[in-house]
């Protein structure tokens, strides 16, 4: 396309799988007092995004 | 629902319903803010475009519409359903503080209550209660928290060792965490975070006059020589996650400075957060604070992104967010979990929804002492979850903050499904500087 660059579709996943549980509760990860879920990852697959990754 | 929107020098489009993300030239934004009503392409800013670039724009488009992946609609949801089911909690394992930091919601450590260290025999049953009331979970988290946790830290070794002596017999995997000033840290409680905490959380505001301002020990000095000294020893030694967390307030609205100094301090896990306090407070951000703040974000971002391709890279907690491999909706719809999977223990064994409870006797669930645990309240906070907050629906960045926190909302707007309007702005600033990171990196 050209006016439009696809980032990513549909990452909300919604699925019959999903809903596990096993990820980190939010307010566990780093604030008390603001946080966010979007930034959390799912533990189904895991990718530590604390650390550079230089080869994307 | 489509969110259009500029970070960075490029304009994006965000699908709320399905998370799809695009990078967009300005006519195609353009053409999606108007979308729904008939416009006269000869006119205003659609004049500066051939109708062959207009055609084409939206013939892009509805290629996407079609797919399902733009305009999408809201699909229907799970319905929220309370199943009992505990997987973390905070052990407020001391309700003693050696600092007397001015914004603390804690009052100096201890809620209001008496200044007390949490008894083994206390921790040992939070711990017993947490694996009673996990149901199938396998991952369970427990932070110690306060107060200040290393006032007590024997017992939180004691708890450390008590829960992994029985962790593999339950079939649980225990992930702890720890928030901590830094003041008393030294290298053996640094090996021991090494070998047995998941994350490390330890609490800095950033260049030394804003941290001494409010950061003070109870005799009224700065605590900032002491935390940066062993906070720069814990990150050479480091084994594993870590953030330095901080807070601004209307002291430091330039809290860019801030998460750049530490950055330039050497550490590379960095999370600053704005202050959550009355108005009346001396250190309270105002709702007239927001655009000043919102300029702030887009410093940040812009200083942020560069950083990030040198040797400086790291890590803005607030704009982690990771358009790939987010969670999934039932995690968005149900935000923190607070009062429903997520509770706090107080030192003397009463449970709370969350820390922001604690101490509070109209939000207590029980006693894990007593043995005794009300579920009423934790119905109401997992029924009470984003698809209740009518305001919170409307809005584009609903399933990244999930309604935001319940205890601002019950605090100071008197009501669980009503958002703490003063943080959404500054939510939805953080999520848009997030998403442009995250998109631009990847398109690399």
């Amino acid at each position: 396309m050209k006016h439009i660059k696809v980032v990513a579709k549909s990452t909300i996943c919604r699925d019959k799988h999903t809903g596990c549980g096993e990820c980190q509760s939010s307010c566990q990860s780093a604030c008390k007092t603001s946080c966010t879920v979007g930034n959390q990852s799912c533990e189904q697959q895991k990718i530590n995004r604390n650390e550079k990754v230089d080869e994307r | 629902m489509i969110h259009t929107f500029d970070c960075l020098g490029h304009s994006f489009l965000l699908d709320v319903e399905s998370g799809s993300v695009f990078i967009v030239d300005s006519l195609t934004k353009a053409l999606v803010e108007n979308l729904n009503s008939p416009v006269d392409y000869s006119r205003g800013e659609f004049s500066r475009y051939t109708t062959e670039e207009i055609e084409e724009a939206k013939s892009e488009l509805d290629e996407l519409i079609k797919e399902g992946v733009l305009d999408s609609a809201e699909p229907e949801h799970k319905k929220a359903e309370y199943n009992g089911v505990i997987k973390a909690m905070c052990l407020n394992i001391s309700h003693m503080c050696n600092l007397r930091c001015e914004y603390c919601f804690a009052d100096g450590g201890s809620y209001s209550g008496k200044m007390m260290n949490m008894s083994y025999e206390v921790a040992k049953k939070a711990i017993d209660f947490l694996i009673e009331k996990s149901g199938h979970r396998r991952n369970l988290e427990v932070d110690f928290f306060g107060g200040e946790p290393l006032l007590n830290l024997d017992v939180v070794k004691q708890t450390v060792a008590y829960a992994r002596s029985i962790e593999k017999e339950k079939n649980k995997n225990f992930r702890f965490t720890i928030t901590t000033n830094a003041v008393l840290l030294d290298d053996e409680t640094i090996d021991f975070f090494n070998e047995e905490m998941y994350n490390v959380v330890l609490s800095i505001d950033g260049r030394k006059e804003v941290h001494n301002c409010v950061r003070k020990t109870a005799t009224g000095e700065g605590s900032y020589d002491l935390a940066m000294q062993n906070a720069l020893k814990f990150k050479q030694k480091r084994v594993g996650q870590y953030y330095i967390r901080g807070t601004y307030t209307a002291l430091n609205k330039d809290f860019s400075k801030d998460v750049l100094y530490l950055n330039d301090c050497g550490f590379d896990q960095i999370s600053i957060e704005p202050v959550v306090l009355p108005d009346t407070h001396r250190l309270a951000l105002k709702k007239s604070d927001i655009p000043e703040l919102i300029a702030e974000y887009e410093t940040l971002v812009k200083e942020y992104f560069e950083r990030r391709k040198t040797d400086k890279w790291f890590n803005f907690f607030h704009f982690m967010i990771d358009v790939y491999h987010g969670p999934c909706e039932t995690k968005r719809l149900v935000g923190c979990g607070a009062g429903n999977e997520y509770v706090a223990v107080a030192p003397n064994g009463d449970i709370f929804p969350c820390h922001q409870f604690d101490g509070d006797g109209n939000y207590k669930l029980g006693n894990v002492l007593e043995g005794t645990f009300d579920t009423t309240l934790p119905e109401h906070f997992a029924k009470n979850n984003l698809l209740c907050k009518e305001d919170c629906r409307k809005c584009w960045a609903k399933y990244y903050c999930s309604g935001g926190c319940a205890a601002n909302a019950i605090h100071y707007c008197g009501d669980i499904n009503k958002p703490y309007k003063m943080t959404c702005e500054l939510m939805r600033k953080r999520i848009e500087c997030a998403i442009a990171v995250n998109s631009l990196e990847n398109l690399k």
